[in-house]
C-alpha cells in the first residue's frame, strides 16, 4: 500500500509529513529552553533593566519576556496540531482497511520458509485432529475463519485488532488537552485578592487582563492562622473564610494550601499572607529642657493630638507594617507648630530604628523627614503599632479542566494501547501426510516481532502437548 | 543512622561497579556473578535504610515518605536505578551494562551523602508538599529519569559496539551485546521511561491545580520536563514511523537524558516554584 499522499497535493503531503511533526517537536523544545533562560512576565523587568536598551528591545518585540503567551508561540502549537489532525486523517483509510480486513485462511506466503521448529507432527485419524485443532484454535482466539482444499485444512485467527488504533487515542487526547487550554484562556480567568483578616471583598484583581472583576457575591477572613514546627519551618497556613450573599452568610470553609475552596464555580487558593498596619499607634514623645518630660500616646491615624506643653499638635497620617519590605514599622507623622505660618514638618518614624542605621549613612538620617528630633524640644518614638494579618488568595475559574483530565487519561489509555499491545495475525496449516497429520504455524505482528515469536514457540509448544497428551489416552 | 548507611552503600554500589567492569574486562563470568550479588545486598541494604528513614520521619513527630528534598530524592533515584537494572538484567541474563549503570547509581549515592551542599536531616514537610500526590508524582517521576538513565548506559554501549567492525573478537568488546539487542532494550527503556514520565507530569499537574490553582504554569521545572518529553516523542516518532534505529536513536536517547539531568539539577539554578527539590 503507497502512501496516498504521494501521488496528491504536495501542501497535504507535507501536512502529513511525520518529518514535520518531528521538526515542530524539536522547534517546540527549544523554544522553550529559551523561555526558561530569559526570566518571563514578573521576572522579566529586573532582567531587562539589566540588559542594553537595543537588546531589551530586540527581546520584547520577539515577545521573549511572556513566550508563552505570544502569537507566534501558539502558532507552532496550533501547526503541531494540524499536523496530527492531518496525520491521522490520512492514516485513517489505511487503518480502517486493516481492521476490517479479513485475510484469507488457505494463504501459502505465510508459511514460506517456515523455521522446522514451528511444525509438528499429529498422530490420529484426520478428521479427529482437524476437529480437535478447530476446538483448540476457537477457544483461542474467539472467532477463527477455516477453509478446506484437497485434504488441506487452513486456520485463521488474530488478536488486539483495536491496538491499530492506540496512536488515535493518543492523538485524540493532545487534542482534548490543547482544547481544554483554549476553553481556559477564553472563559475562565486568573485573579488574586488579598482580605484583612475581619474584612470582606467583592471583587478580585485579574492577572492577566488589567482591572477588577465583581465576583457577584462577598467573602469574608475571619481568621488567618499560620503554624510553623519547633525549628521555625512553616507548617500550615489556614484562611477560614465565609461567603455571603448579600451580606448574609451562607458558606463557612477553610482554604488551606493544597485544599483549595470552591464556590459558585470559582475556586479559592491559599497561596501568600502578610501583615498590614492597623490604624493604632503608641507614640512616646520627650521633651528636652528642665524638668525632662516624657509622654506615652496612644493615637489612631487621622485624629490630631496636642503636643505635651502646647507646643503645637500633629497627627499619623500613614502607617507601614513593613516599610520597604525590609525596614519594620514606622509611622509618618505630620507636625503643626503652634504658630500656624510655620507650615507642617511631616516625619517618618520607625519602630526598629537600628534596621535604618545599619544601611544608611548618619548624615542621611539627620534630614528632617527621617530625624525624630526634627521638632525641637521634641523627639518621637515609635512604641506599638497595631498590625493585622492578610490572607492573599488565588483566585481561579477554569472550565476547560474537565477536558484537560480527560485528555490525560486518554492519552496514557492510548499508551498502554500502543506500546504494550500488537495486532498479531495467526495462521494455522494442517496436512494429511504418512503417519497423522502435520500442523505448521505461522504469524504476523504489527509491531513487537520478539513478543510474536514468543508467542507462536508458546503455541506450537501447547498445540504439540495437547495432540500428545491424546495419544497417550488413546493408546492407553 | 539511614544517613549513616545509606552513606556506605555508596560504597557498595561502587564496588558493584568494579566487579562489573573487571568482569567484562577479564572475561569472568564468575566476576560478573559476584557484581550481581553484591548489587543485591545493596538494594535490599538501600531498601532497608529508605523504610528507616520513614520510621525515623515518624518518630520525630512529623512522619511523611521520604521524598521530600534534594537529598532524599537522589536516594530514590538510585534505587530505582539499581531496581531496575536488576530486573534487566534478570529478564536478559546478560551483565555487561552493569559497567554502564551502576556508575550512575553510585554517583547519585554519592552526591548525596558527600556533598557538602546538601542536608540529609530529616525536615518537616512545608505546607506545600502535604498531599496525597507527593509520593505517586514522585515515584512516576524517578522511575521514568531511572529507565531514561539505563536508556543512556545502552544507547553508549551501543556506540562503543559499533567501534568492533576492525579488531572483531579481541578486545572487551565482544561481551557487549549484539547491536540489534541494544537497539531493542534501548526503545523498551525509552518507552518506559516516557510512559512514566507522562504519568509524573499528569500527576504533577493534578497536584499543581490543587496546590498552585493552575495545571501549568511554565515554571522552569514543568517546562523543562514538557522539553524532555518533546525530545524522546520525537525519538519515538522517528522510530515507530520512520523507523530509524541504532545510532541515531543512540544519539538522541543520550540528548534526551541530557534534558533529564538538566530537568532534575539545571532547573535549580532558574528561579521556579519547585524551590523546595533545591537542597
Amino acid at each position: 500500500m503507497k502512501n496516498q499522499s504521494k501521488q496528491g497535493n504536495p501542501i497535504w503531503g507535507f501536512l502529513c509529513s511525520v518529518r514535520l511533526t518531528i521538526t515542530l517537536l524539536i522547534l517546540l523544545a527549544l523554544a522553550s529552553i529559551v523561555g526558561t533562560l530569559i526570566p518571563q512576565k514578573e521576572g522579566a523587568v529586573e532582567f531587562a533593566g539589566s540588559l542594553s536598551p537595543e537588546t531589551a528591545k530586540l527581546l520584547f518585540s520577539l515577545g521573549l519576556f511572556d513566550m508563552y503567551h505570544t502569537l507566534w508561540f501558539r502558532f507552532l502549537v496550533a501547526f503541531l496540531a494540524l499536523n496530527l489532525i492531518s496525520c491521522s486523517v490520512n492514516r485513517l483509510p489505511g487503518t480502517w482497511r486493516l481492521f476490517k480486513a479479513s485475510p484469507r485462511p488457505d494463504r501459502e506466503k505465510p508459511f514460506k520458509d517456515l523455521p522446522p521448529d514451528r511444525s509438528f507432527l499429529a498422530s490420529g485419524a484426520q478428521n479427529e485432529v482437524f476437529g480437535a485443532l478447530e476446538e483448540r484454535l476457537g477457544k483461542r482466539w474467539g472467532r477463527i475463519r477455516k477453509k478446506e482444499t484437497q485434504g488441506r485444512y487452513y486456520f485463521y485467527g488474530e488478536k488486539g485488532r483495536f491496538s491499530l488504533f492506540g496512536f488515535y487515542l493518543v492523538h485524540l487526547s493532545v487534542l482534548f488537552i490543547l482544547a481544554g487550554s483554549i476553553v481556559g484562556s477564553l472563559s475562565g480567568f486568573e485573579g488574586f485578592v488579598n482580605i484583612v483578616e475581619g474584612e470582606q471583598v467583592d471583587s478580585i484583581a485579574l492577572r492577566n487582563r488589567m482591572g477588577r472583576m465583581e465576583l457577584g457575591f462577598e467573602v469574608r477572613c475571619d481568621d488567618f492562622e499560620h503554624k510553623t514546627y519547633p525549628n521555625g519551618m512553616p507548617s500550615q497556613y489556614r484562611s477560614r473564610l465565609t461567603f455571603l450573599e448579600n451580606g448574609v452568610p451562607v458558606y463557612k470553609a477553610d482554604a488551606l494550601v493544597n485544599h483549595p475552596v470552591q464556590y459558585r464555580g470559582i475556586t479559592f487558593y491559599q497561596s501568600s499572607y502578610g501583615t498590614v498596619a492597623g490604624d493604632r499607634a503608641r507614640l512616646r514623645i520627650e521633651r528636652t529642657g528642665s524638668p525632662k518630660e516624657t509622654t506615652i500616646l496612644e493615637v489612631k491615624v487621622g485624629e490630631a493630638v496636642p503636643l505635651p506643653g502646647k507646643g503645637g499638635n500633629f497627627k499619623v497620617i500613614r502607617t507601614e507594617a513593613d516599610f520597604r519590605g525590609m525596614l519594620g514599622p514606622a509611622v509618618q507623622i505630620a507636625v503643626y507648630p503652634a504658630e500656624e505660618k510655620d507650615g507642617e514638618l511631616r516625619i517618618w518614624l520607625f519602630k526598629n530604628r537600628r534596621l535604618l542605621q545599619e544601611r544608611f549613612p548618619p548624615q542621611m538620617l539627620k534630614a528632617k523627614a527621617l530625624n525624630p528630633s526634627a521638632f525641637p524640644p521634641y523627639t518621637f518614638h515609635l512604641e506599638a503599632l497595631e498590625s493585622k494579618h492578610y490572607t492573599g488568595l488565588q483566585v481561579n475559574r477554569d472550565p476547560g479542566v474537565p477536558l484537560v483530565w480527560t485528555g490525560c487519561f486518554l492519552m496514557v489509555a492510548g499508551f498502554i494501547v500502543t506500546f504494550f499491545t500488537s495486532h498479531r495475525r495467526f495462521w494455522v496449516r494442517a496436512v494429511a501426510v504418512q503417519g497423522g497429520v502435520r500442523v505448521d504455524v505461522s504469524g504476523t505482528s504489527s509491531k513487537n516481532p520478539v513478543g510474536l515469536e514468543r508467542e507462536l514457540d508458546h503455541l506450537v509448544a501447547s498445540l504439540r502437548d495437547k495432540f500428545q497428551a491424546r495419544e497417550r489416552k488413546n493408546a492407553s | 543512622m539511614n544517613s549513616m548507611i545509606l552513606s556506605y552503600i555508596t560504597f557498595v554500589y561502587f564496588f558493584s561497579f568494579l566487579f562489573y567492569l573487571l568482569m567484562m574486562v577479564m572475561g569472568k563470568e564468575t566476576l560478573g556473578r559476584a557484581g550481581t550479588w553484591i548489587t543485591a545486598i545493596g538494594i535490599a541494604a538501600h531498601t532497608f535504610a529508605i523504610a528507616l528513614r520513614w520510621v525515623e520521619s515518624y518518630r520525630l513527630g512529623f512522619g511523611h515518605a521520604p521524598f521530600s528534598n534534594l537529598y532524599e530524592s537522589l536516594i530514590f533515584f538510585s534505587w530505582t536505578i539499581i531496581l531496575l537494572y536488576l530486573i534487566m538484567e534478570w529478564r536478559t541474563k546478560n551483565r555487561t551494562p552493569g559497567v554502564f549503570v551502576t556508575p550512575l547509581a553510585f554517583l547519585a549515592m554519592a552526591y548525596a551523602s558527600f556533598s557538602p551542599d546538601i542536608k540529609s536531616q530529616i525536615q518537616p514537610l512545608v505546607p506545600a508538599l502535604k498531599s496525597n500526590w507527593l509520593i505517586t508524582h514522585v515515584i512516576t517521576c524517578f522511575f521514568g529519569y531511572a529507565a531514561f538513565g539505563l536508556s543512556f548506559g545502552l544507547s553508549l554501549m551501543y556506540m562503543i559496539k559499533r567501534l568492533e567492525k576492525g579488531n572483531k573478537g579481541r578486545s572487551f568488546i565482544r561481551f557487549l551485546p549484539g547491536k540489534g539487542i541494544l537497539d531493542e532494550l534501548n526503545y523498551q527503556m525509552v518507552v518506559i521511561g516516557f510512559l512514566m514520565l507522562t504519568l509524573g507530569i499528569i500527576t504533577g499537574s493534578v497536584w499543581a491545580h490543587s496546590a498552585w490553582g493552575s495545571y501549568w504554569s511554565w515554571d522552569p521545572k514543568e517546562t523543562w520536563s514538557l522539553i524532555t518529553w518533546l525530545v524522546y516523542a520525537s525519538v519515538l516518532h522517528s522510530r515507530m514511523v520512520r523507523g530509524w534505529r541504532g545510532k541515531r536513536i543512540a544519539v538522541l536517547s543520550v540528548i534526551g537524558f541530557a534534558c533529564v539531568l538538566f530537568t532534575y539539577f539545571g532547573v535549580n539554578y532558574l528561579a521556579g516554584l519547585h524551590s523546595y527539590a533545591k537542597t
